[in-house]
């Protein structure tokens, strides 16, 4: 395991990628606005004003349609079975919960080792809130089963240092982690919220 | 945004698949049986109505407006979808940090707040830029304003964040306006 390639997915880690979704919403956004200005111009009569006098559906297409009836109906089909197929993954995989994989930490065939995300989770963040200015902890595992990482949410009372914090984590929790996984590399991302967990009444 | 964006995807690949599948059943059904009435939904109504409308009619342009509008809200929304998270330096390798701009905002605010004669501020911040405003009544801008750049600065620096953002500090003093 590289220096980088702990990095970049230390770095992934940090929140839930939402690249597809933007992605898609984005070439949607663009084949709307581009279907639609196209359409305006058309209407406009920029392509030639008998152009824009004739039907939307205009009957010459319509019939050059009807003339190869086989191939438009095969390849419509064609495309409407791709545009169901590609929706529904959209649709389930924008569903679909992020990922908790368990670590497998030894994976030899007789004494495989797998700690569960769960397990993991419980007994780092017990183990985050002795940190001293630490309100809250909540860990959780991201990633993918080849490519586990770990991702601290640590809430920090007003006030405290978060240089500290920032430099303790390591050298505390994350050490302690490691040693009790046995593991020496463990990709993790930690999130600093600064005074949110408990607010004072006025009194 | 990001929440709205991921909702929105979510429905746009349902209505990407429904209208799909639509497309199939329909043509599949005018194939097997040619002169029977549309499965599903009216469409040789709609081939009849687009084979008589112009594309210079109102309703025709209004459709492409409303359509080009859509899609370039959609484009806006995407676009502004990003993570907003300030990212720290890493204190070791394969540990990333980041912190919220609320937080970031918080530390500021509480620095300025706990200063001489600051009666009260507002802080808003990202990982570009941090603005504070501050109200005070025994001082005026002038002698204020310098004291809490230099504070926020101090305070900023001290954190171990990857870019330095810029600052600005507003001091509103009734002083100012006598």
């Amino acid at each position: 395991m590289t220096r980088s390639d702990d990095e970049s997915r230390s770095a992934s880690a940090l929140a839930r990628s939402y690249r597809g979704e933007r992605v898609l919403t984005s070439v949607i956004g663009l084949v709307a606005l581009l279907v639609g200005v196209a359409a305006l111009v058309v209407g406009a009569g920029w392509l030639g004003t008998y152009r824009a006098a004739r039907p939307v559906l205009d009957p010459m297409a319509v019939d050059w349609l009807v003339r190869q009836a086989l191939t438009a109906r095969i390849a419509a089909i064609l495309l409407g079975l791709a545009m169901l197929v590609l929706g529904l993954m959209w649709f389930f995989r924008s569903l679909r919960p992020e990922a908790r994989p368990d670590l497998a930490l030894d994976s030899t065939i007789g004494k495989g080792l797998t700690v569960t995300a769960g397990a993991i989770s419980a007994a780092i963040a017990a183990d985050a809130e002795q940190v001293d200015g630490v309100s809250r902890a909540r860990v959780r595992a991201v990633g993918d089963r080849e490519h586990p990482a770990l991702r601290l949410s640590l809430w920090l009372r007003d006030g405290s240092d978060v240089k500290t914090i920032w430099r303790e984590i390591d050298s505390t929790v994350l050490r302690r982690a490691r040693e009790s996984l046995g593991v020496e590399h463990l990709p993790t991302a930690v999130r600093l919220e600064l005074g949110a967990a408990e607010r004072q009444r006025v009194r | 945004m990001r929440v709205v964006v991921r909702i929105l995807s979510c429905l746009l690949g349902l209505a990407l698949a429904v209208a799909g599948g639509l497309a199939v059943l329909e043509i599949a059904w005018a194939w097997a049986r040619p002169g029977d009435p549309a499965l599903l939904i009216d469409w040789p109504r709609w081939r009849d109505e687009l084979g008589s409308l112009p594309w210079n009619s109102t309703a025709m342009r209004v459709t492409a407006g409303v359509l080009a509008g859509v899609g370039l809200l959609l484009l806006l929304m995407a676009a502004t979808a990003r993570r907003k998270e300030v990212r720290l330096n890493d204190p070791a390798e394969g540990v990333s940090v980041t912190t919220s701009p609320r937080s970031l905002a918080r530390i500021v605010g509480f620095q300025v707040r706990s200063a001489d004669n600051v009666r009260a501020a507002s802080v808003t911040a990202s990982a570009r830029k941090i603005r504070v405003r501050a109200t005070t009544r025994l001082e005026t801008e002038a002698q204020l304003q310098p004291r809490l750049m230099e504070l926020v600065q101090e305070t900023v620096d001290a954190l171990p964040l990857v870019r330095r953002p810029k600052i600005s500090v507003v001091v509103d003093s009734p002083r100012d306006r006598r």
